[in-house]
């Protein structure tokens, strides 16, 4: 009756879901540090430095701040959405890990047992991607919705604008990668790339250099990072969608944040820069892990160093670049790929 | 001149498309990332120490002899333009000053004083100097009037020390407060 292979992979799958949410929880910890840090030596400052040696135990300083600040409902606030907006801001974000491949199966030896380093292999994983990540944008819309303050509300507007701006450019640009890879699952994404970076989709020619860059712009928009940080503009909006929060329910908008951060690096590198795959074939088998693992550091690097490069775009730009540059780009480009994988291959 | 425009426009159009000035932004970024910081780790490691010309707490001079410099002939309160200091005179003629009127009162009142160097400028005898000491916050008022006995102790940084560098210090808690103490030994050049 109970099959043993059906609960061992359930087991499994539960194994791997509670590892990426525990790596997904502590991982905004070492990033806000390494934020502070990048930030404080591009401006010549040395950053935190004063907890712990170099500072390193000032995020858990942070945290019991946040953890000990008292949790603020404005009066006049919509009690309810106020209350679950930082949640349905943080969810979705956690659930688009779902289908990321980290690295290829391999064989337990021993026990002779296959191992995904993904938790599921979708056939629409593009799709669910896009899907599930376009819905964290409720969460920025009701908290500045509920919070019955001019400046929350105008933060969740523009959010919203933005989100649907960009959306179209960043789905566009996801499309590319599917014309190109022939496959809309993330694994074959990354399987059609292969070793060496002349293989990947970064440098599929002349085509692939535009859609990262267009994907790339966009993913910035989606996640709210300067230069298109518009919701969060403390110049006019104070701190936008999250001004009336404080303590835990502001962490929660805070570790959404950072982990959208890490979710756009990781779909760069899984749909442009080879996922797993090694630049260059190397003699020595070195675990994939480890590669996918540090290209997602170097964009999380590039994320932060734009940070502090970059002033702030103002609203009618941000949409200007949305609409008129971004979408024509991406129709011509798909025109472009099309003709490329129907008349030269 | 038209064909120039459109070429500039193209140019202009080109360096857009592949992002030029955003590449010189980030490069501008990543050689300070890479250059070493401006900060110093003051108080726990390092302190700045000032130039001579620095005007921080008054200083009572003593000459060679030990004898007090002040007469207290009551010029430096007549310049100060806060009237923050306050000298009371009295005769004296054990040798404790350069001459028999000393000072029975020096006083200053911190609050007030707008350090600028008035004072120094009226001293006949140059007794008061404005010195390098800088660290004159307390949790409360008792350290903002300073008397005469504190301020004729020789200062933390003697005077043939140029300044304009950072020493290395130790950031002391005690009883009495806390206090950051420079190794005048160990400095080092800013790298403004």
């Amino acid at each position: 009756m109970i099959d043993t292979a059906l609960i061992i992979e359930i087991i499994l799958i539960v194994f791997k879901v509670v590892v990426v949410a525990m790596i997904l929880f502590s991982l905004p910890l070492p990033l806000t540090w390494i934020e502070r840090k990048v930030a404080g030596h591009i401006q010549a400052r040395l950053g935190p430095y004063r907890v712990g040696p170099h500072g390193v135990l000032q995020p858990f300083a942070d945290m019991i701040k946040l953890l000990f600040k008292e949790d603020i409902v404005p009066e006049k606030a919509d009690k309810l959405l106020f209350k679950i907006a930082p949640i349905v801001a943080m969810v979705p974000i956690f659930a688009v890990f779902v289908v990321i491949p980290v690295g290829d199966k391999f064989m337990i030896p021993g026990i002779d047992r296959e191992i995904t380093l993904y938790i599921s292999d979708m056939n629409v994983g593009v799709l669910y991607v896009l899907a599930i990540a376009g819905l964290s944008i409720y969460g920025i819309i009701f908290g500045g919705w509920a919070s019955n303050s001019k400046y929350a509300l105008l933060g969740g507007l523009r959010s919203s604008a933005q989100m649907i701006s960009y959306e179209i450019s960043l789905s566009f640009s996801a499309v590319g990668v599917v014309m190109i890879a022939n496959s809309m699952s993330l694994v074959d994404i990354v399987k059609s790339q292969g070793v060496g970076f002349w293989n990947w989709n970064f440098l599929y020619l002349p085509v692939g250099p535009v859609w990262f860059f267009v994907f790339l712009i966009a993913a910035i928009a989606e996640i709210n990072r300067i230069p298109f940080d518009l919701p969060e503009d403390e110049g006019t909006l104070s701190s936008g969608f999250h001004t009336e929060y404080s303590g835990m329910r502001f962490a929660f908008f805070m570790l959404a944040e950072y982990v959208a951060m890490v979710s756009v690096s990781v779909l760069c590198v899984v749909l442009f820069f080879g996922g797993w795959n090694s630049p260059v074939p190397l003699p020595v088998p070195i675990p994939g892990i480890f590669w996918f693992v540090a290209k997602v550091a170097v964009f999380i690097y590039f994320f932060m160093w734009v940070r502090f490069t970059l002033p702030r775009y103002r609203y009618d730009q941000l949409m200007t670049i949305g609409w008129k540059i971004l979408i024509p780009v991406c129709l011509v480009n798909i025109l472009v790929t099309g003709y490329m994988k129907i008349v030269l291959l | 001149m038209g064909k120039n425009t459109v070429s500039r426009r193209i140019a202009d159009f080109i360096s857009k498309g592949v992002f030029a000035d955003f590449i010189k932004g980030l490069q501008v970024t990543f050689g300070y990332n890479l250059t070493m910081h401006i900060t110093i780790k003051y108080p726990d490691q390092e302190k700045w120490i000032p130039y001579s010309r620095f005007r921080g707490l008054h200083t009572l001079n003593k000459d060679e002899q030990g004898r007090e410099l002040c007469v207290a002939c009551e010029l430096c309160s007549k310049a100060c333009p806060t009237g923050c200091i306050t000298v009371i005179p009295m005769e004296d003629d054990t040798g404790r000053g350069i001459a028999d009127r000393v000072a029975r009162v020096w006083k200053v009142d911190l609050v007030r004083c707008l350090f600028c160097g008035y004072c120094e400028d009226a001293c006949p005898t140059r007794a008061i100097r404005l010195g390098r000491e800088y660290e004159l916050a307390c949790t409360d008022l008792s350290c903002t009037k300073k008397e005469r006995p504190e301020l004729l102790k020789p200062q933390s940084i003697p005077e043939a020390i140029t300044g304009g560098v950072v020493a290395k210090a130790r950031f002391i808690k005690g009883e009495e407060g806390i206090r950051v103490e420079a190794d005048l030994g160990k400095t080092r050049k800013m790298r403004w």
